[in-house]
């Protein structure tokens, strides 16, 4: 039954990814970019705990806690940028 | 010894043990080196940044301390905010009938944490969204709309959560 | 030991069903801040009930206390990052537009 849901969860979290970085590639501006990596941020940080539940490894989970505090300095770094340059990507 | 001084102490006190709890949870270990080091680590941060991290213009204890019974009733209040309103926009995802729109009203809370907090749980929850906050006037993006006048949007988004807010934090 | 697994499907499934809706809506929704909602949908309602799901099953004390300060950590970052996008949206040129129509409607702001 654990395995069950553990594995559910992996497909089902991969499955996410793959659609929103489907959108990432479509979005017509900046904007829906930024929105669907935002989205796959937090899969990404929910897989890296996932993977450190299913191996029953500690350091999965401290990288995680690291990914989930600086994560969101990236997104404040690319908005800089792009708010700066006049052309739209 | 004026208030100023006893204030600033105070706060000085404040970020060090803050500071230092983080440190506890990252390093995870009670090796008397690690305790020392990071005892001088936080030390060193809160000297040079509790002005920062706690303003000059908090007025009291009760702007910064949470109560931590009304804490675990206002998380609890969070949760059950969040599944309730993912289920509407769930719904308006199906129907496909939305109203979005901007609507800017202002709290009654007063400390500038109080003031960040509400505007979190605002975001965190999906069909609300803040853009700005300015002092106490908050703008926020509505995805299911149902009013036109702001003081009334105001009053639906935020006083289920304001309610709560205000007995944790002044 | 069964009903903690129960309980754990019961947040899976809840999540799953979430975030499909979520993907749905990604693709339905037209302007960025509509889809912005329909992505918190699937970024923190499906996060948030995957996290109490592993928190249910993990299988030792130490990946039981990092996910509880995990979870603390997510309810204060999730929130910081959809509001940058947010802030970036309501700043960009393509919400110009919307932005002035709401100013004829209402002068205050």
């Amino acid at each position: 039954m654990t395995n069950f849901i553990l594995s559910g969860m992996k497909y089902f979290l991969i499955v996410f990814a793959t659609i929103t970085t489907i959108r990432l590639l479509l979005g017509p501006s900046a904007s829906d970019r930024l929105v669907a990596m935002n989205v796959l941020s937090s899969i990404a940080l929910a897989l890296l705990i996932l993977w450190g539940v299913t191996t029953k490894n500690v350091l999965y989970l401290d990288v995680a806690l690291v990914y989930d505090i600086f994560g969101f300095l990236g997104f404040l770094a690319i908005t800089r940028f792009l708010k700066n340059t006049k052309d739209k990507l | 010894m004026n208030y100023e001084r006893i204030w600033a102490i105070l706060r000085f006190i404040l970020t060090t043990l803050f500071l230092f709890i983080i440190w506890l949870l990252f390093t995870a270990t009670t090796e008397t080196f690690t305790l020392i080091f990071g005892l001088f680590a936080s030390l060193l941060t809160a000297g040079l940044t509790y002005h920062i991290f706690l303003p000059k213009h908090q007025a009291s204890l009760n702007f910064i301390l949470p109560n931590p019974f009304y804490l675990i009733v206002f998380l609890a209040l969070m949760v059950i905010n969040l599944y309730k309103s993912s289920f509407q926009v769930a719904k308006a995802v199906f129907t496909g009938n939305t109203n979005p729109r901007i609507v800017h009203f202002r709290t009654r809370l007063k400390s500038d944490i109080a003031r960040t907090i509400l505007s979190n749980s605002i975001t965190f929850t999906p069909g609300t969204l803040t853009l700005d906050l300015n002092d106490d006037h908050l703008v926020v993006h509505w995805l299911l709309c149902s009013t036109i006048h702001n003081k009334a949007a105001g009053e639906k988004i935020k006083s289920n959560i304001e309610k709560s807010l205000k007995r944790t934090l002044k | 030991m069964m009903i903690k697994e129960v309980v754990a499907l019961i947040f899976f499934i809840i999540g799953s069903a979430f975030g499909i809706v979520g993907m749905i809506g990604l693709f339905r929704f037209k302007d960025p801040y509509s889809r912005l909602h329909a992505g918190s949908l699937c970024g923190t309602t499906t996060v948030f009930s995957y996290l109490i799901a592993l928190l249910i099953l993990s299988p030792s004390i130490a990946i039981t206390s990092r996910i509880v300060i995990l979870i603390i950590f997510f309810l204060i970052s999730a929130p910081t990052g959809s509001s940058i996008v947010s802030k970036f949206i309501w700043e960009s040129e393509e919400a110009e537009d919307q932005r002035r129509s709401m100013q004829k409607e209402d002068k205050s702001l």
